[in-house]
């Protein structure tokens, strides 16, 4: 075992040495950064970290961290990773800078669909989509003489047969632990049906016909689920799927990659993917797209930010995606789309909406992560959790100033 | 003592403690009156999203924040006297709730904060008994003990106290979540289908037995500790006119321990009142939530990376209110103690 | 204590006791033994529903190796003088090691050494021994069943948390908040608990009221006071760096005004405070159990009142200072709220970095990696009360309790 351990040292101080070997330059000035901790990020930092003196934190919570630490002067974080929902918090407190002059200088290799515009100026620089889409046990589905669905009705009856096949105690999972993930499971859902949530005068209109369906039919689907259903989040349905415990769920591209591992996962090359399930006849997939990609704050001097963004490039560049081409849908060149990442490509062809990067979004997000719990443990009927739903959003839309 | 020296032997602690304590509840207690917005203006924006082969701009019209010439978001405080009060009591609701067919309690339990204080009393009113009981009967059983296990014993009674108590509360949910092993034993030994982690009641039972595991072992060595001075006179003469165990148990060491017994559930009210690990540890928010952690989570950011301090200033006076009220008995009491013994 | 016959219980409730205080022991320990076991093995046995699987470990004996029969009753019998020596010995070795009768150097002094050498032992001349031994056994016939790992155990977890996640630097910032909130808060406490057990003024009955509702106070009241103070600080302080008379000196420390949100010294100063109503309400009562007569002997001496505190009070006063300190590194190494809110990732002690580790969680590992880290955290605690056991015991009788 002590021989383990010492191996384990030098091989790692090997690897700090070696490391600047894949990087185009040498980096001398100290650069932080904060993201979320799925397998690309961790593909994108360690890519970072190749140029040295980087120091980066991968964290799922970073979107509550993010925005005080950028705020702070001098920032406490140089580098941010966000997407869709967490860049509106910092473009709002105005703490992470315009790119164009260092896209100009650095960014030669990048691609236009890449940039996050904003009153034309590039905000963030996108380096992968993700959306949640359906995922499924193929083998099982075809033993069980089940076409793949199409519609979350058809999710239902294939969730039945199967029930009853008794290979499955629990034959769907889904993302729906209280707060943010089963926020986001209601916006596909709603999405799905058409809605819309807020008015143009940023009132909030989600207690209608649609968030009444959208609610029935994740109750109705909850019936299939492990009852411990509101503590689970995408790592949680990750591992069902891993473990064979389901054979159906909507969940994140970005996790498909690991249903391939086969250190991880007993099922590799079974887990077929697919368009999100439509919700109604004619409508789109019960999906929204996202982008992750990269800020540079604005509270430090230029010459970090400088280095602090060449050093982003190195991460996102095309050496990172030829070695990790599995781990993401990438918006990278040099990206070969393969089977996993079908599902996302096929729910954008369906017409999958972008999920929408707005203050009125993130307190809606917010409110029905908050309320929707109580409707699920049966505490509020449909109405009354859309009521309240729109109640929440109200009050924090009052203390943000966005309605008078 | 002069009252001089006496000044400058507790200036520095009394200087903290203003600072530090008196000074962010004053100001809480301010802020829960004010409130502070963003200052947002309708412009039309031109924004561009990725997507796999094209871009997909739009020009909309859009709330965007006003900045000031520092490039910092504008904002405006204005005094709104109760108002953030009334958005955690909601009143109006509560009249709903109790008006005819309003629904009455169960709809009373939607509202966050009487859920959480629901929650927050009855977890400290039930744990109270079961901590002073169960510290009591093991520092008794101990203390029969012979010498040469007493050592290892409070040993190992004291790991559940100094263990972190979210690590605590995490080892507890590591047993008993999904398949974890203590789970299965119980679904082995019932031959139901248990999930402890499925409905509320349960969840509530576990953040209970956690915190009475974790917190009797205090109870249980300063106890054992307020044993080693019974006055065995006492306790011989109480023998001599043949008072039986439970006798001896009632009428000697009890009224001995009275003062420790007090002690303990002061400091056992506080502590389990401010609740918060436990909710954190079982990831309960969705079936239980304590006055502590209503407050935390209106302190977090949200999606916009704004904070509900006005929300939070109230709901922490209310929680502060509280405790006092709670207290009030068992101060009274320390209150006559030290004034009968000066 | 219990000498006359009839204090003996019977038999039938010696048996009640017995079991009663076994069933305790099994319960008090279970959680806690049970995930330092989970850590030590690959994710398919840590999460296994066998029991057996959990503590057999098969599958990470196959693809790591294991303990064998030898190494493990080695480890048993290293573990049980580890446990004995600071309680046996403990107290002799630190009043041998303290300079002129100053315990508390002494018990420093030896608890700093007890830990260093723990870990040698621990963790480097414990496998090294137990390999050597197994690798001559193997070879011999029958005996080599001795040698042969039967427990599987992996260190891997281990050395991802602290090697690769580098959760030493979060170590040596719990240990850095832990040592100043202790030593801070002891000495203010100490001075304000011991003017306050020698004076008679109402101020001081009032004083003690107070800090017994601040002690009352949940913790998020405060913080929800802090945390605009401290995310802009750097604008408030501003003023005292740039007004000509006091910046000259401000500027000695850094040349600009500091943001206090993630630094640890402004955490350890709010940790200290909060701790302060407990500290003050504990000291005293062990200043009150030490008799007037002792400092105004020593005030006739000619000593000041301070000199009679230091020089005659707190000779005394170790066994209270002891406990109150251990109770002051208990909230402050275990605090997760004020640390979560306040501090930034660079600057995170062991708890709140502990939720990152959950929060990390995309692969089986990185949650046995969690439970590895816990066990990390839980270590030195379990080592403090080792050392400390007895202190608290009978710091606790010496009257710490009777407020």
């Amino acid at each position: 075992m002590i021989k383990k351990t010492i191996a384990g040292i030098t091989l790692s101080l090997m690897m700090s040495v070696s490391a600047h070997a894949a990087c185009s330059f040498q980096n001398t000035v100290p650069v932080k950064s904060l993201t979320a901790a799925f397998e690309a990020w961790k593909a994108v930092t360690s890519a970072m970290g190749e140029c040295g003196n980087v120091q980066a934190e991968l964290d799922q919570t970073f979107r509550t961290k993010q925005p005080a630490a950028f705020a702070a002067n001098p920032s406490l974080y140089h580098l941010g990773g966000v997407a869709n929902g967490t860049l509106v918090p910092l473009l709002n407190a105005g703490s992470i800078r315009p790119l164009d002059d260092l896209v100009a200088k650095y960014g030669k290799h990048l691609t236009p669909n890449q940039f996050i515009k904003v009153d034309g100026k590039i905000m963030a620089v996108a380096m992968m989509v993700n959306a949640q889409h359906f995922m499924f046990r193929e083998d099982a589905l075809k033993d069980a003489g089940i076409a793949p669905p199409k519609t979350w009705d058809e999710v239902l009856a294939a969730a039945e047969k199967l029930k009853a096949s008794g290979k499955f105690q629990y034959p769907l999972g889904a993302t729906m632990k209280a707060g943010f993930d089963i926020g986001q499971d209601f916006i596909n859902m709603f999405f799905g049906y058409g809605g819309t949530f807020v008015k143009a005068d940023s009132t909030p209109s989600v207690n209608s016909e649609a968030g009444v369906k959208t609610l029935t039919m994740m109750k109705r689907l909850t019936a299939y689920m492990d009852p411990e259903y509101l503590v689970s989040d995408s790592t949680f349905v990750q591992k069902q799927f891993q473990q064979g415990k389901i054979a159906m769920a909507n969940l994140w591209a970005s996790r498909a990659g690991a249903l391939d591992d086969p250190k991880e996962s007993q099922f590799v090359g079974k887990i077929a993917m697919a368009a999100a399930p439509l919700a109604m006849a004619g409508g789109k997939p019960a999906t929204t797209l996202w982008w992750d990609g990269l800020v540079v704050a604005k509270n430090i001097p230029d010459a970090e930010a400088d280095a602090a963004f060449r050093v982003a490039m190195e991460g996102i560049d095309e050496e990172m995606v030829k070695a990790n081409n599995a781990a993401a849908v990438w918006l990278v060149k040099g990206y070969v789309p393969n089977r996993l990442a079908g599902g996302a490509i096929a729910s954008a062809d369906g017409g999958a909406p972008n999920y929408p990067s707005t203050t009125q979004m993130g307190i809606m997000s917010a409110a029905i992560g908050e309320r929707v719990a109580d409707f699920m443990t049966g505490k509020t009927t449909a109405e009354q959790t859309l009521a309240a739903i729109e109640s929440t959003y109200t009050t924090k839309a009052k203390e943000a100033g966005l309605i008078k | 003592m002069k009252a001089r020296t006496f000044a400058a032997f507790v200036a520095p602690s009394v200087v903290l403690m203003l600072i530090f304590i008196a000074l962010p509840l004053i100001s809480v207690f301010v802020q829960s009156f004010y409130s502070t917005q963003q200052v947002f203006q309708q412009i039309s924006v031109e924004s561009c999203t990725p997507g796999f082969t094209t871009q997909t701009c739009t020009t909309e019209l859009r709330s965007r924040q006003v900045m000031d010439a520092a490039g910092k978001p504008m904002t405006t405080t204005s005094f709104v006297g109760l108002e953030s009060y009334r958005q955690l009591l909601k009143p109006e609701e509560v009249s709903k709730a109790f008006a005819a067919g309003g629904g009455g309690l169960s709809a009373l339990m939607t509202i966050d904060f009487y859920k959480a204080l629901r929650f927050t009393l009855s977890f400290t009113l039930i744990t109270l008994p079961l901590v002073v009981g169960l510290g009591l009967l093991i520092a008794l059983a101990v203390n029969n003990l012979t010498k040469s296990i007493r050592g290892p014993l409070i040993f190992i009674s004291l790991l559940p106290f100094i263990v972190t108590p979210v690590i605590g509360a995490l080892s507890i949910r590591w047993l008993f979540i999904g398949d974890g092993i203590l789970t299965a034993a119980l679904r082995w030994m019932t031959g139901s289908s248990i999930a402890m982690f499925a409905q509320g009641w349960t969840i509530e039972v576990l953040m209970m037995v956690y915190r009475v595991w974790h917190v009797a072992p205090f109870a249980f060595v300063v106890f054992y500790a307020g044993l080693q001075t019974v006055d065995q006179d006492t306790l011989e003469s109480a023998i001599v006119d043949g008072a039986s165990r439970m006798e001896r148990l009632r009428h000697v060491i009890i009224p001995h321990l009275m003062p420790l017994i007090v002690f303990i559930s002061l400091i056992h009210l506080m502590d389990s009142y401010r609740v918060f690990e436990e909710v954190i540890g079982f990831s309960s928010e969705a079936h239980r939530i304590s006055l502590q952690w209503l407050t935390f989570s209106y302190l977090m950011p949200d999606e916009t990376g704004n904070r509900s301090i006005s929300r939070a200033s109230a709901s922490s006076m209310l929680t502060m209110v509280g405790i006092v009220l709670l207290l009030i008995p068992l101060l009274m009491r320390t209150w006559r103690d030290n004034r009968v013994s000066r | 204590m219990a000498d006359t016959k009839a204090l003996q219980p019977p038999l039938a409730m010696k048996l009640l006791i017995g079991g009663f205080v076994a069933l305790w022991a099994l319960v008090a320990m279970f959680p806690l033994f049970w995930v330092a076991i989970m850590s030590f093995k690959l994710p398919v046995d840590a999460l296994s529903s066998n029991p057996l699987n959990v503590i057999l470990g098969p599958s990470t004996r196959a693809n790591v190796g294991g303990l064998s029969i030898i190494s493990l009753a080695l480890g048993i019998a290293v573990l049980v003088a580890i446990y004995q020596v600071p309680i046996r010995h403990g107290q002799s070795f630190a009043s041998r090691l303290a300079p002129q009768g100053r315990m508390i150097i002494g018990w420093l002094v030896f608890v700093v050494l007890y830990l260093a050498l723990a870990g040698v032992l621990l963790f480097m001349l414990l496998p090294l021994v137990s390999s050597l031994i197994n690798a001559i056994l193997i070879k011999v016939p029958l005996l080599g069943l001795l040698a042969e790992p039967i427990i599987g155990v992996t260190l891997e977890h281990y050395r991802a948390v602290w090697i690769q996640h580098e959760f030493y630097r979060n170590f040596l910032n719990s240990m850095m908040i832990t040592f100043g909130v202790v030593t801070v808060s002891l000495t203010v406490g100490t001075l304000a608990a011991y003017g306050l057990a020698r004076t008679k003024s109402n101020l001081a009955f009032w004083l003690l009221i107070a800090a017994l509702v601040f002690r009352a106070l949940p913790h998020s009241v405060l913080v929800t006071g802090y945390i605009p103070v401290f995310i802009n600080s750097r604008e408030w302080l501003a003023p005292l760096w740039t007004f000509p008379l006091t910046g000259w000196f401000f500027q000695l420390f850094s040349a600009n005004a500091p943001s206090l949100y993630g630094q640890p010294l402004a955490i350890i100063i709010v940790l200290v405070s909060i701790n302060q109503p407990f500290t003050i309400w504990m000291m005293r009562s062990f200043f009150m159990n030490i008799p007037n007569e002792l400092d105004e002997a020593a005030r006739v001496d000619g000593c000041t009142q301070f000199g009679a505190f230091w020089r005659v009070i707190m000779p005394v006063m170790w066994p209270g200072v002891i406990t109150t300190g251990l109770f002051s590194f208990l909230l402050a190494y275990n605090d997760y709220l004020v640390t979560a809110l306040l501090l930034d990732a660079q600057s995170q002690t062991m708890v709140p970095a502990i939720s990152q580790y959950l929060n990390r969680d995309t692969r089986l590992s990185d949650q046995i990696e969690a439970i590895a880290a816990a066990v990390s955290i839980t270590a030195p605690l379990f080592l403090l009360v080792m050392v400390f056991q007895k202190q608290i015991v009978s710091g606790l009788t010496a009257g710490a309790v009777k407020g």
